[in-house]
């Protein structure tokens, strides 16, 4: 074989690789798509919709605008469907809960990481070693314990209590172990001559860290908000417990809601995974390169 | 030191959020929590001492996050281990002084005497109550003014509250409720099981909607701790180590209680058979499934990353921005959609493979099919991950060692499995071991995607498809019979699995890190 024509078999082997792959992670994908927009609550399967299986109904369902449901086609009977609580609102939830407590993890992880980075003090690789290992007790069982510790706090200060999501949000913030190592991670490839001078000139350790470390670091700190945002909305076990209300679900506990039930709602869930799913992909990958920046030179998504 | 240092902005901040925080500490010490307002306490001490201290500087930053950890990390860890210890099942879930007051409860009615009842609500919003012998009118009692609570259960830890006698004749003062008004007004619950006790100590208690009768404890409480039951003369004993009451032949009599149990809960996953047996298949699941987990993301992973480092491929963007889908939508969306696409009868995975093969697994009731798509399930969602990770170390490889290699008449299959693996592989080495130990407890996954089934026969509350995490929830909550003491002993064993390895990955890379 020439050198020429074994190059384009190459070619031609990489780019069937790649777009097999990629085929195997769109088409489920677009059959979701497709699923929101088919009459009947079908798990995503087709690629394909004729033109009398189109509806809008799914959406309008998610979205909370009452629609009219064709019971039977036969005698053109209906029934007006109108949702108490509208999916759209878990994925608000969601928003909420995830962006307030991925921003606190980025304050309480931050300030920990800086002092792990930057100063000496007694137990400090004991207490880094530590805050790793205990984050692997497996999560299920303590589920208990989050629910008499916010049960207790929710008798004496009510909006911190279970079904709020204070209290989630409390909870969220205990994860801060990896990031910490993240940040530390990240803080360690830069050198501190910047924030030694500046404290040479008067400036106090605090207005160092504050004025000079963070604006340099500002690449971490989305790659860590971006990340934790992303796990805490996938976040399943602890918001099952917590919130049990159906107005004040997260997107997860919703959507697995939707087809926990004897009727599995998969029109409506493909609608609300669309309505939620697409946006956070976005977001996601306009950050890409700070993430795989972030990941590649601080540690570990888990 | 003059006096306006000593009244500084700060140092009044400082007094104001002392006694704020003080008074909280009392808050919790008078609703009953001892041990919590202790915990607040130290915590608040502790607080000040290292934002006012100099010497503490360091731990000022690492206050908050390692409270917040301590709070929902470390206590919940701490009690799941105590747990652990602990006889704390379906059959034992009352503490042994709820399961006393039980016993204490336990009466029967004796004599022939008969009482009606009135209330009479006081200004205060207390209430008397005033019985009245049915044959003998004469008898009358009062008691002194008691709360009651309108819908809520009285207990028997409550009182013996004392009626007094008074003359037929006397008036009493208050707005008088009769039976009916009782009943009614919903405060009828709150007298129901409170006992009342004539003089001479003789107890009362309801018997229906409009009478009180004398009534008798079953059970006397002896010095030693044992009940002697007044009316056959049998003697229970309380079992601490097994949690309940025995009689003198060894009989079960009434709840059991949760007690500590030493060991009892670790011996019991390896001599126990009804446990044992699924314990150890589900263990050898747990590990098959974490390093097939870790070796097929990884291999998806670097295959895909070392195409995508080839520098005269085109649309590379693209196809990488294709490629780390699955990392950027949220995990349980891909996860439920993936598990439509399996469904055994619509599914399209089963669609195409009919179409395509001519045979179409059984992916939700046999154990193998079941397996291997929780396999493909996850590494799908899992290999952008390492696909990013691998594209890092790759790029950090100089490209010379290739071009020699290729003077050599190396080819790109040589160059994987001689130069690439071999250069990235160590490096990646405490990776593969965090994501196979994030694998080992990877809850959500398997209760999302299968909740453990099928059945696995004999098995109990076993599934086929379960993990350690996932058998140990069923076991704690989802049974009848749930276990929560057995549960915890074996989520603490998997924490010893798991966390070793941990501990030792990162010993291993800290030194790495160390050497440069």
């Amino acid at each position: 074989m020439l050198p020429r024509q074994r190059l384009l078999l190459k070619k031609v082997i990489a780019h069937s690789v790649l777009i097999a792959s990629c085929a195997l992670i769109l088409i489920p994908f677009a059959m979701v798509v497709l699923a929101s927009f088919r009459k009947g609550n079908f798990p995503p399967s087709t690629l394909w919709l004729n033109p009398d299986q189109w509806t809008l109904d799914h959406w309008k369902y998610v979205l909370g605008i009452p629609y009219r449901e064709l019971l039977n086609a036969a005698t053109g009977e209906t029934k007006l469907v109108n949702p108490t609580v509208a999916p759209m609102r878990w994925f608000l939830n969601s928003l909420v809960v995830s962006s307030i407590a991925s921003f606190g993890i980025i304050l309480l992880s931050g300030t920990a990481a800086y002092a792990f980075a930057r100063m000496k003090f007694r137990f400090r690789s004991q207490i880094l070693t530590g805050l790793l290992v205990l984050q692997m007790f497996p999560q299920i069982l303590t589920l208990t314990a989050y629910y008499r510790i916010l049960n207790y706090i929710g008798e004496h200060i009510p909006w911190l209590g279970l079904n709020t999501y204070a209290g989630l949000i409390l909870i969220y913030l205990s994860g801060i172990s990896i990031n910490i190592w993240m940040i530390k991670g990240y803080f360690d490839t830069i050198s501190p001559s910047m924030e030694d001078s500046a404290r040479i000139d008067g400036a106090s350790r605090f207005q160092a860290f504050i004025r000079i470390l963070l604006p340099m670091s500002a690449p971490i700190f989305a790659v860590v908000f971006i990340l934790s945002f992303i796990s805490m909305i996938s976040e399943y076990p602890t918001a099952s417990v917590v919130l049990q209300e159906s107005a004040n679900r997260t997107l997860a506990v919703g959507a697995y809601s939707l087809l926990d039930e004897h009727e599995k709602l998969w029109g409506h869930f493909s609608a609300l995974a669309v309505l939620s799913g697409v946006p956070i992909t976005i977001m996601f990958l306009l950050c890409q390169r700070f993430i795989i920046g972030g990941l590649t030179s601080g540690g570990a998504k888990e | 030191m003059n006096l306006p240092s000593i009244l500084s902005l700060r140092n009044i901040l400082v007094a104001a959020a002392a006694l704020a925080a003080l008074y909280l500490c009392l808050v919790a010490y008078r609703s009953g929590g001892g041990l919590v307002a202790l915990a607040l306490l130290v915590v608040t001490c502790l607080g000040f001492f290292i934002y006012l201290n100099p010497r503490a500087e360091s731990y000022r930053y690492l206050f908050p996050g390692l409270l917040a950890f301590a709070l929902f990390v470390i206590f919940p860890i701490v009690l799941v281990v105590y747990i652990s210890l602990t006889q704390y099942s379906s059959n034992h879930l009352l503490s042994l002084s709820d399961v006393l007051l039980r016993f204490k409860a336990e009466v029967t009615f004796s004599g022939s005497d008969s009482f009606n009842f009135w209330l009479y609500r006081q200004a205060d919003g207390k209430f008397i109550l005033a019985l009245k012998n049915e044959k003998k009118p004469a008898d009358r009692f009062v008691s002194e003014p008691i709360d009651l609570v309108p819908g809520q259960d009285g207990t028997f830890s409550e009182g013996p509250y004392r009626l007094s006698k008074v003359s037929p004749s006397q008036q009493i003062s208050g707005e008088v409720l009769d039976a009916a008004r009782v009943a009614r007004e919903r405060l009828y619950q709150p007298l129901r099981n409170v006992p009342f006790q004539l003089p001479g100590d003789i107890l009362v208690g309801k018997t229906d909607l409009e009478h009180f009768v004398p009534q008798k404890r079953v059970w006397k409480t002896n010095p030693d701790g044992s009940l002697t039951n007044q009316i056959d003369g049998s003697v229970i004993r309380p079992d601490f180590r097994a949690g309940r009451f025995l009689d003198q032949n060894g009989e079960q009599i009434g709840p059991g209680f949760r007690s500590f149990a030493g060991l009892d809960n670790y011996v019991e996953i390896i001599t126990n058979p009804r446990i044992q047996a699924p314990f150890f298949r589900i263990f050898l699941w747990t590990l098959g499934f974490s390093i097939c987990s870790v070796l097929g993301t990884f291999a998806a992973g670097i295959s895909l990353a070392v195409i995508l480092e080839w520098r005269e491929l085109k649309f590379k963007k693209l196809y990488r921005t294709l490629l780390i889908l699955p990392y950027a939508v949220p995990g349980i969306l891909s996860l439920l959609i993936l598990r439509g696409l399996f469904n055994q009868e619509f599914g399209a995975v089963n669609d195409v493979l009919k179409a395509v093969l001519g045979f179409a697994p059984a992916w939700e009731t046999d154990p193998w099919a079941a397996r291997a798509m929780i396999l493909l399930v996850n590494v799908w969602l899992g290999y952008p991950y390492m696909m990013l990770i691998c594209t890092g170390m790759l790029q950090s490889i100089p490209s010379t060692i290739y071009e020699s290699a290729a003077i050599e008449g190396s080819n790109p299959v040589l160059n994987f499995f001689y130069l690439t693996l071999p250069l990235v592989l160590p490096p990646l080495f405490p990776v593969l071991v965090a994501s196979f130990a994030f694998s080992f407890n990877n809850f959500a996954l398997i209760y999302l995607l299968t909740a453990g089934a099928p059945r696995m026969l004999g098995g109990g509350i076993a599934g086929e498809t379960d993990i350690l995490v996932t058998y140990t929830y069923n076991l704690a909550f989802r049974d009848a019979g749930a276990n929560y003491g057995l549960a915890s002993a074996i989520a603490t064993l998997l924490f010893f699995i798991v966390g070793t390895l941990s501990w030792i990955n990162l010993r291993f890379t800290l030194k790495r890190y160390a050497r440069g």
